[in-house]
């Protein structure tokens, strides 16, 4: 039995993407500490990274503060008076301490605990006690420093470079558009978890840029759910790449035959399983003949966030390097707010479902790094279906390789 | 006499004082530590009565639930916790090969409802 629209068998790096080529993978990017800091230097430094939802920080004067190793500091992102979305490096002029403590906040001016320097929501020093103590001294030289932050579709990005190569919409071009329309910002009640994964950000994230696995990690939590009669090895049904980003069908049964508990949830509200919601909710080109064979949409905007959609729901996966072999995982579904108890059950039985999914995905990591560090093996053998993981390292060699070419701007730490 | 659950729903009382908690991080301690017959009781005798206890809370305003109502909603929300370990991991309170669970913290797990 084939599907109707899709080909379930195509062999997506050799018919499609043969430029990637066919070559085993090597495994140093994962554990060279040499190549680690390559990365921080050349591509978190560099692109635009996913920090929060404009939800998270609706009105003036709301905040957020992200931790980034990958970028080698702390970032304040908060909205100012006049509606606008800012972020700064979370570092007080003064002698740098570090000036919001609380991971997200609302306040109409930010100020240091330690000499009590304040600053405005657009970052300009406007206190300083004991001011005429300092020496030709100028408020207007020791504001916060900015880092380039823009939005969209209410997801908000940073760049570090302070004059970016790209806008953020030049950056997720064509997959941008793709994805937009979708109704994200509706979707407010959030289900999330994290945990600190002992192993490289590219193990967490190859583990959830493949279906391939489906079958051994999840075949007991998720019976021909993913797979069917004509798909039993959970072949991808569409793959696209989009210059540094990359996005998969992942294929749904449309013949599932739900647990007893699944048919009930799906009787009061949607599901991340459910065959029967809504498919006209997606953008028109994320499967735009509206097959039923289509479980969700996976979307990896490079570096570091892999971004879900689906009729009724969006779930994210983002991978925070802390070190060579530490990442910080974050796993985050997201759903209309429940209108009565009926959705409220639906969507605790998918945060169940999710997490329980989740657990198997990261079950395999840190011993995967663990036998990495061991350069017993020192290469990856990818195959057909596993080709958004060979794209993912090309494009990061090939980052790595540009920038070699031109070294970071450090205008913005200057002193102005 | 005081009823701790709707009339209807009178069968499941026995389970309030288990599993009538009020946040995902107390449902999900309380599943983890339950043996697989302790599980699979509750599941069973929860299952039968799912839909019509959604559809009698259905009835009422989400956000203020009598007290009753509120611990038959506690109820259900533990049944999502439990139910994949009831049907697909034979009751055994831990999902088989998985990552170490008390690593993943539940971002809002101590949110009440």
């Amino acid at each position: 039995m084939a599907s109707a629209v899709f080909d379930l068998n195509r062999r997506w790096s050799s018919q499609d993407f043969p430029e990637l080529g066919a070559a085993p993978v090597p495994t140093e990017p994962c554990i060279s500490t040499e190549y680690f800091e390559l990365e921080k230097n050349r591509v978190f430094q560099r692109v635009w990274l996913y920090v929060g939802r404009e939800e998270e920080i609706k009105k003036p004067g709301d905040y957020i503060v992200r931790d980034l190793p990958a970028m080698n500091t702390s970032l304040i992102i908060v909205r100012g008076s006049d509606g606008v979305v800012r972020s700064f490096h979370n570092i007080c002029s003064h002698r740098g301490n570090k000036l919001a403590w609380d991971k997200c906040g609302s306040c109409r001016s930010f100020s240091c605990k330690f000499h009590s320097w304040t600053y405005d929501l657009k970052g300009a020093l406007i206190g300083v006690p004991d001011e005429k103590m300092f020496a030709d001294f100028r408020r207007s030289e020791h504001g916060l420093v900015p880092v380039a932050a823009q939005t969209w579709e209410g997801f908000i990005f940073v760049n570090a470079d302070l004059k970016p190569a790209q806008t953020l919409g030049e950056y997720l071009g064509d997959l941008g558009r793709r994805l937009a329309g979708f109704p994200y910002a509706e979707m407010t009640a959030t289900y999330a978890y994290e945990t600190e994964l002992k192993c490289n950000w590219k193990v967490a994230l190859d583990a959830f840029s493949e279906a391939y696995h489906v079958n051994t990690v999840h075949g007991r939590s998720y019976p021909e759910t993913f797979t069917g009669k004509n798909n039993k090895q959970c072949h991808l049904p569409e793959v696209r790449l989009y210059g540094p980003h990359r996005s998969a069908v992942i294929y749904g049964n449309p013949n599932h035959q739900p647990s007893p508990a699944a048919a009930v949830a799906y009787l009061f509200g949607e599901s991340v399983t459910k065959r029967t919601s809504n498919l006209d909710e997606l953008p028109p080109q994320v499967n735009p003949t509206r097959s039923p064979e289509f479980a969700f949409d996976l979307n990896v905007i490079f570096p570091n966030l892999i971004l879900h959609i689906l009729p009724g729901t969006w779930f994210t996966h983002q991978f925070w390097p802390i070190s060579v072999d530490r990442t910080l995982w974050e796993g985050r579904a997201y759903w209309r707010p429940a209108k009565n108890a009926g959705e409220r059950f639906a969507q605790e039985f998918n945060n169940c479902v999710l997490r329980n999914a989740w657990l198997e995905d990261t079950g395999t990591m840190e011993a995967t790094q663990q036998a990495l560090s061991s350069q017993v093996k020192t290469h990856f053998v990818l195959q057909e279906q596993e080709v958004l993981i060979r794209h993912s390292y090309k494009v990061l060699e090939d980052y790595v390789q540009f920038y070699h070419r031109s070294p970071p701007s450090k205008a913005h730490r200057k002193v102005r | 006499m005081n009823h701790k659950l709707p009339g209807t729903f009178q069968a499941l009382e026995k389970f309030v004082d288990d599993w009538a908690l009020a946040t995902q991080n107390e449902r999900q301690r309380r599943r983890a530590a339950c043996t697989p017959d302790e599980l699979l009781k509750f599941y069973n005798a929860m299952l039968p009565r799912l839909e019509k206890a959604l559809s009698y809370l259905n009835g009422l305003k989400l956000g203020s639930l009598p007290d009753p109502a509120r611990r038959l909603l506690y109820l259900t929300l533990s049944f999502a916790e439990v139910a994949m370990f009831a049907e697909c991991y034979e009751g055994k309170p831990q999902v088989p090969n998985s990552f170490e669970e008390t690593r993943f913290v539940a971002v809002g797990g101590d949110r009440v409802g």
